[in-house]
């Protein structure tokens, strides 16, 4: 029974990926180099895993000797890795924050469109939720907030009366404070 | 709105299709332009980013033409072209050459007073800052850790973690930033806290028994946390063998059977179903939350409890018996791995009235 007992360590996500309705790669990260270390490997395993679970909704699935939890959405699939010894329900939690904060991002319409039309915020999300393997932040409400594009984001056309006056004053205030 | 519809029409209405990696970084020379076209500078970075996602290959000299380029984003005041080029930064880290470069734009970043610039350019910072260059941001880091900003703290944190791997010796003397922050009201900063002391102490038997009594008696208040101090509490129970009988690390793993969490109470039995010295009287509360969610509306923690339920069927075959009506009701479960770590459990068992049935 040696080894069977978890290693006490924050690196618990092997990989996350999101692939549309295709199995194609829209975005994907692996974090362990001793699994899968080139391009093509990923590949055939994202293949592998779309073939085996874009019929099957069934949230959890073992391949390759890892864990990967899942859950699609029209024309997306969200998928985590972790290692076949890794608490389920952590992995879980990290698609859960995966989804939810892309969801929160893209204001419920999370489909590949929209997904490509926001990608630069959704690789910051990705990059808030995991960082080189270590689940950073499990709060979609937290990572959006850090993702957040503010008023000053806004191009100003779209922005509203009171968002302008309120960044007049922010940037008034800073001045002050110089 | 016009225009974009139009370009979206030339790219066959998806601007990240067919890119061609010569031409985007062509692109990339409008990073050169003053002032910065944040409009015109973001696509273009995620158009780079996007290929080396897609496994795209940059040379040395394209990597590092490219990372010198992005540099000069940083005269942009546009937050989101801001955090783009911190992502940036980490993926060339490794391909390109005098990363370095970065390092002081990075570190008036990392003391700004913007939180939403502070926390991302600590990571980025620290994935081109080798063992050598640490000393000259260690007065930083060390404040970071203890940060009442939880995503500051927390990315120094998991930073440290990620350099002890180059600068061992450096990071431990962050040890009681460590500690400290362990004490934090953010659930995700107790975590990385834990984890990172833990790594500093794990080869010191003594200091991790302090930790771990201490810790046991605190009541953390993260999930995640609890779950890394049970792996910890068990590291300990094997390294000390013996029997669990009058073991105040084995009473603590069990109390956390009785956790709010899912995930602790999951973790907690999984752990005593790993412990190597286990009687079967001491893994039958274990079993007893395992059949519990073998009839979770949860496919993960059903397969969670089957596919451990599967091991205690090798070591203590009696104690699973119990669970058998359980099991077979899964061997139906529209989760074909879960129905067939359900099949082969109840082999185990010896049951085979039931895998007649």
């Amino acid at each position: 029974m040696e080894g069977l007992l978890l290693e006490p360590t924050l690196y618990t996500v092997k990989g996350m990926a999101i692939l549309d309705n295709d199995g194609h790669r829209i975005l994907a990260k692996y974090y362990d180099p001793t699994i899968f270390p080139t391009s093509k490997e990923q590949r055939a395993f994202e293949k592998n895993l779309f073939n085996k679970t874009h019929r099957a909704n069934a949230e959890i699935i073992m391949l390759d000797g890892l864990t990967c939890v899942y859950k699609s959405n029209v024309d997306l699939f969200f998928y985590v890795m972790g290692s076949s010894h890794e608490n389920e329900l952590i992995l879980v939690s990290v698609l859960q924050c995966l989804y939810d904060s892309i969801s929160l991002i893209l204001r419920k319409n999370v489909e590949k469109r929209t997904v490509f039309e926001n990608l630069e915020i959704v690789m910051l999300a990705m990059d808030e939720i995991c960082d080189g393997g270590i689940l950073l932040e499990a709060d979609p409400a937290s990572v959006v907030q850090r993702v957040a594009l503010r008023t000053d984001d806004i191009p100003l056309g779209e922005q509203t009366v009171a968002q302008v006056l309120q960044s007049a004053k922010e940037q008034i205030k800073w001045t002050l404070l110089k | 709105a016009i225009k974009r519809d139009k370009k979206e029409e030339e790219d066959g209405g998806n601007p990240f299709q067919n890119l061609d990696k010569t031409s985007v970084l062509q692109d990339a020379r409008t990073f050169n332009d003053t002032p910065v076209n944040p409009r015109k500078c973001t696509p273009i970075l995620t158009k780079i980013l996007f290929l080396l996602n897609q496994g795209e290959q940059l040379g040395t000299t394209e990597a590092t033409e490219t990372f010198f380029a992005m540099t000069k984003l940083f005269q942009s005041k546009n937050a989101v072209l801001r955090r783009m080029v911190y992502l940036g930064i980490k993926e060339l880290s490794t391909l390109a050459e005098d990363v370095i470069i970065v390092t002081s734009s990075l570190t008036k970043d990392m003391t700004g007073r913007e939180d939403l610039y502070r926390a991302a350019a600590i990571r980025a910072l620290c994935s081109i800052t080798d063992a050598s260059m640490l000393h000259t941001i260690e007065r930083y880091m060390k404040q970071a850790i203890v940060d009442k900003n939880a995503s500051v703290a927390s990315a120094a944190l998991v930073s440290s973690l990620h350099m002890s791997k180059t600068a061992g010796d450096v990071v431990k003397r962050w040890v009681n930033e460590a500690q400290e922050a362990i004490n934090s009201d953010s659930i995700m900063v107790q975590y990385h806290a834990l984890g990172l002391l833990y790594h500093i102490r794990k080869t010191d038997r003594l200091a991790v028994t302090k930790l771990v009594a201490k810790l046991t008696r605190m009541s953390l208040k993260s999930p995640f946390a609890v779950c890394m101090l049970i792996r910890i509490a068990c590291k300990q129970l094997e390294r000390e063998g013996g029997d669990y009988a009058d073991s105040a690390l084995f009473d603590f793993v069990e109390s956390c059977l009785r956790h709010k969490s899912e995930t602790v109470i999951y973790e907690a039995a999984a752990a005593m179903v790993n412990l190597r010295n286990t009687t079967a009287r001491q893994v039958s509360p274990a079993v007893s939350v395992l059949q519990l969610f073998c009839s979770s509306s949860k496919p993960a923690l059903r397969f969670a409890a089957v596919r451990t339920l599967n091991k205690v069927a090798m070591t203590h075959p009696p104690v699973v018996t119990s669970c058998n009506l359980d099991l077979e009701n899964l061997i139906t479960d529209s989760n074909r791995s879960i129905a067939t770590l359900a099949i082969t459990t109840l082999l185990k068992t010896g049951a085979e009235s039931a895998v007649d049935r």
